[in-house]
């Protein structure tokens, strides 16, 4: 146990070891950030496509998110990082962490969007009817009725989302990116402190402490949500 | 068609294979107070919903006064035609006062604070001034019911469409309720309701319809409907339920 403890004041008290941990942690929050953000739009630009009335000028997108969202979610993240590195862009000299982030983006946007789809469709249809019986517009029905009800039935599912992404960038240490995952791994290696236990550890701490974050964040604002509609006089 | 406010031509609609409405033509009178009776199943609903296209019509021809309503002009139609729900569907991210002038702000037929007061009027009227602030979720079932009847009648409408505007209520709401319609009733406005309530129907029909199978079977005063019943279809309804 002893010996545990020395190698944890090793690993932070060696600025070598703990740079690259920070590297690595910096690098997993940009790739996390940057793909949830693209995860967002695309998630909700399908949902809104997926959930709009179907016509003639909407068949052909609507038929493209259908395969997005089924190639996407049917397939393993590892293989479309794979793709994306291996044969989109197998560019000499562009930038890896973009790949990276575009590949996570992607994937998420699938998961996204049917987070938003089944948020949409989980308003109460009266609240719909409520609008169109009083002559509204359906875009004003949309702003002022369904997104506002329907982000709060959308808030803890994205929530979970925004995590498995965070928890998911681990795999870009296979196509050689310098991710925290990747930091805990070299730290271990033979050339550092060969012993993986203590880097693994930490990482797993870094990992944890930004999951209970947005955790605690969600949860704050899914009150601050259900209060609104629950609030009497 | 001259000085009708709705007038309905061969009105079908149907649900896939499912014929709800096999032809209806009617038309209402400034002023009337029609209410639809028939057996659940009947279309009744489906009929009252087909007036402001909450549901689309399969065929058939639907005039607002002189206008053939379309897809163009549905929108400008609908604030002239109230509607009110059996589950109130008060919107539930907006307070009482939200609920009430969003509509007319929003399509600027008021300017906000003429509608605030329009709308501090009609809940005084009601009585409750003191849910002004408070959000769906917090009130009873009569008083949604009773804020939906306002807020319908925040639109000035020319006819006021309920559908079955008690059927979700308990026994003491919906007195509340009906006192309220009775009220807008006395006000003169036209008004068309389908509802479970015989009693209620008796008294403040001026005509009742009675749908069967899709189609209008019986029309007549509320007097001559429920005391001399034409067919025997409405005899064995009437006996059924009176």
């Amino acid at each position: 146990m002893g010996d545990f403890f020395n190698k944890i004041i090793e690993l932070f008290t060696t600025p070598q070891y703990i740079e690259a941990m920070l590297h690595g942690f910096l690098l997993t929050l940009q790739i996390a950030f940057f793909a949830i953000i693209i995860g967002l739009i695309i998630g909700t630009v399908v949902a809104l496509v997926d959930t709009a009335k179907a016509s003639k000028w909407l068949m052909l997108p609507k038929l493209i998110c259908k395969v997005y969202t089924t190639i996407i979610r049917g397939t393993p993240m590892a293989l479309q990082l794979f793709i994306m590195f291996f044969v989109i862009f197998a560019i000499k000299g562009f930038p890896q962490i973009i790949i990276a982030i575009l590949a996570f983006g992607f994937n998420s946007g699938a998961y996204v969007a049917e987070v938003v789809r089944s948020g949409i469709q989980s308003v109460d249809p009266g609240q719909k009817e409520a609008g169109l019986a009083l002559g509204l517009k359906n875009i004003t029905i949309f702003r002022k009725i369904i997104a506002p009800q329907a982000i709060k039935n959308i808030i803890p599912a994205l929530g979970n989302e925004i995590i498995t992404v965070i928890k998911e960038t681990a795999i870009v240490s296979m196509v050689g990116l310098y991710d925290l995952n990747m930091a805990a791994k070299d730290i271990g290696s033979g050339q550092n402190m060969a012993s993986y236990i203590v880097p693994m550890f930490v990482a797993a701490l870094f990992y944890l402490a930004v999951v209970y974050l947005i955790t605690f964040v969600i949860k704050r604002v899914e009150k601050r949500l259900r209060k609104s509609d629950l609030r009497a006089v | 068609m001259e000085n009708k406010i709705i007038t309905i031509k061969d009105l079908k609609k149907e649900f896939g294979k499912n014929k709800v409405l096999r032809g209806i033509d009617f038309a209402l009178d400034p002023g009337e107070t029609v209410v639809v009776l028939g057996p659940s199943g009947s279309g009744k609903s489906t009929f009252l919903r087909c007036i402001n296209r909450m549901e689309e019509p399969t065929a058939g021809e639907i005039y607002f006064k002189d206008t053939l309503i379309t897809d163009k002009n549905i929108q400008k139609m609908r604030q002239k035609i109230g509607m009110v729900f059996q589950h109130f569907n008060l919107i539930a991210n907006l307070n009482v006062m939200d609920n009430l002038i969003m509509a007319p702000v929003t399509l600027k037929l008021m300017s906000e604070e003429k509608a605030e007061q329009k709308a501090k009027d009609l809940l005084k009227h009601i009585g409750l001034s003191n849910k002004a602030e408070a959000y769906p979720a917090s009130l009873s079932g009569g008083q949604k019911q009773r804020i939906a009847i306002i807020r319908a009648m925040m639109m000035d409408p020319e006819v006021l469409l309920f559908d079955e505007p008690t059927s979700a209520l308990d026994p003491e709401a919906i007195g509340d309720v009906l006192s309220l319609i009775r009220e807008v009733d006395k006000l003169g406005m036209t008004i068309m309701i389908v509802t479970h309530e015989m009693g209620f129907a008796r008294e403040i029909a001026s005509r009742i319809v009675f749908i069967d199978e899709g189609k209008i079977l019986e029309e007549g005063t509320s007097e001559t409907f429920f005391t001399h019943p034409k067919t025997p279809r409405v005899k064995e309804f009437l006996e059924k339920v009176l």
